[in-house]
């Protein structure tokens, strides 16, 4: 018998920089990009381009770029063309235009001294390297914002327009701005904005079907086959959209409840590891949340906590914690509240956020309210309802 | 400046040439000051040596601005046997611990 097992088959394919080989619903926004950028397998030196990559956390504005970076420079390579794409994020080098540029330089010359020079130097430093390499470079800005933040107009001006000084030599720099919010752009100037705003692609939020897609899809690539019940990814894709589709969140929290079943040793990520995991992520959840609830509350949810701690479930049916509340109402020889009354609850449990729910799919006959524990763990919540209400017993 | 070749002798004689090699062996490409600096002279100095070197086509650099970057001539062929006896060198270093 293997001494350590694991869920993973390699855990990597769920790390934040795994690009994969294909991106699952963003096939129209990868069109878009080529064709923004189709002259580079072209014309190259006849013009440079400038695009904005523009949607929420999550929505897949890095990883789109790099994979569209990756592509277009095996296909100019292929057609002997010296393409560089340049993935910076700007944050990493705290917005500054010279900093970008020092990484620039150094990923042609590694030794490329530190200081000595001007960022307006390191820029016809960076356009004479291409000129003698007769190389183009597509460099992504990845949080835009932050260069805009900290430099300004003059330096998106400057890195937008590099080519105005330069009549009759080839073009050689086009850029992919990356941001979450296209009104970062506002605070630039005039002439600025109207250099970038020409190419906006905006990468909308991803529905639960979407999410679905994408963590089945990783999930076959990282986990041994039927590691992650269909219950699991359905779980974590409502989570993720109450992330506002935020699929780097339901990746890491896919990554994290594998994680949990390796140190529970089970041989599948039950929903209760989604559970544990996300009330890992999120702080938990505050008692007073908790000591604000009426007794008949505090009894349906631990109702609700009790059935998701005996099954391994990650939805259940208002019947079905019904059933839970009944017994529990019997433990504390309390009379259960009617049907309209639980109703009642749920919906200030859902209010709250401590429970949340989502409508049935197919399958099901009609459409009814599943519901879930979105951000703790099943057993977490019965052991500190259960100390609430001895207390209150007691009393 | 001579004008006949160096001789091996004229090359590996000066400490300070052998220790250029070195850096460029390590690091690809320097420029003068971070070469001055790990060799502990001045500028100047540094600069005669390269000199010497170069005007033997065993280096070359390029200028970037105020920047002037050292490497080793790839095309030269005493830079290849340069650059053999190094390596060599330092396998038998790495054999010997």
């Amino acid at each position: 018998m293997p001494l350590y097992c694991s869920v993973f088959e390699d855990e990597t394919k769920l790390d934040i920089n795994y690009i994969p080989s294909k991106l699952l619903h963003r096939e129209s926004e990868t069109r878009f990009l080529q064709e923004f950028f189709s002259f580079l397998l072209r014309t190259p030196e006849k013009m440079a381009q400038r695009v904005i990559l523009t949607g929420d956390v999550g929505t897949g504005k890095t990883v789109l770029s790099q994979r569209f970076g990756i592509d277009i420079t095996r296909e100019a390579r292929q057609r002997e063309i010296n393409l560089h794409y340049i993935h910076v994020n700007c944050r990493e080098y705290r917005g500054s235009l010279f900093l970008i540029l020092q990484h620039l330089v150094s990923v042609f010359h590694p030794n490329f001294p530190k200081r000595g020079y001007s960022a307006e130097e390191l820029l016809s430093i960076i356009l004479q390297i291409l000129d003698e390499q007769n190389a183009y470079l597509l460099l992504a800005l990845d949080e835009f914002d932050s260069f805009i933040e900290r430099e300004g107009s003059e330096a998106v001006y400057k890195l937008s327009r590099l080519q105005e000084a330069r009549i009759g030599k080839s073009q050689r720099v086009s850029l992919i701005c990356i941001l979450k919010n296209i009104a970062a752009i506002e605070r630039l100037d005039a002439s600025t904005r109207s250099t970038l705003q020409s190419n906006v692609i905006r990468l909308e939020n991803y529905s639960k079907q979407q999410l679905v897609d994408i963590l089945n899809s990783r999930a076959a690539l990282a986990f041994k086959p039927l590691a992650v019940p269909e219950d699991t990814i359905s779980l974590i894709a409502d989570l993720a959209l109450c992330e506002n589709g935020n699929a780097r969140f339901g990746i890491e929290l896919l990554w994290r409840a594998g994680k949990y079943a390796d140190g529970e040793n089970l041989d599948s990520v039950i929903p209760e590891c989604v559970r544990k995991a996300v009330s890992s992520i999120y702080s938990l959840m505050q008692k007073s949340d908790l000591t604000r609830l009426n007794t008949h509350e505090k009894l349906f949810l631990l109702g609700i906590a009790r059935f998701f701690k005996e099954n391994e479930k990650a939805y259940a049916t208002l019947a079905e914690v019904e059933q839970a509340y009944a017994i529990v109402c019997e433990e504390f020889n309390t009379k259960p509240h009617t049907h309209t009354q639980l109703w009642k609850y749920l919906q200030t449990l859902s209010a709250i956020g401590i429970v949340k729910k989502s409508v049935s799919g197919t399958g099901s006959r009609g459409r009814s309210s599943l519901i879930y524990l979105p951000r703790i763990s099943a057993n977490e919540l019965e052991k500190e309802l259960t100390s609430m209400l001895e207390k209150e017993d007691a009393q | 400046m001579p004008n006949s070749p160096l001789q091996i002798e004229d090359i590996f004689s000066s400490k300070l040439r052998v220790k250029i090699l070195k850096i460029l062996w390590q690091l690809c490409e320097v420029n003068v000051s971070e070469i001055a600096r790990r060799l502990r002279v001045n500028h100047k100095t540094t600069i005669e040596h390269l000199k010497l070197l170069e005007a033997e086509g065993i280096i070359q650099h390029k200028t970037f601005g105020r920047i002037r970057l050292y490497r080793f001539n790839e095309a030269s062929p005493k830079t290849k046997a340069i650059q053999r006896f190094l390596e060599a060198w330092e396998l038998a270093e790495k054999g010997q611990k």
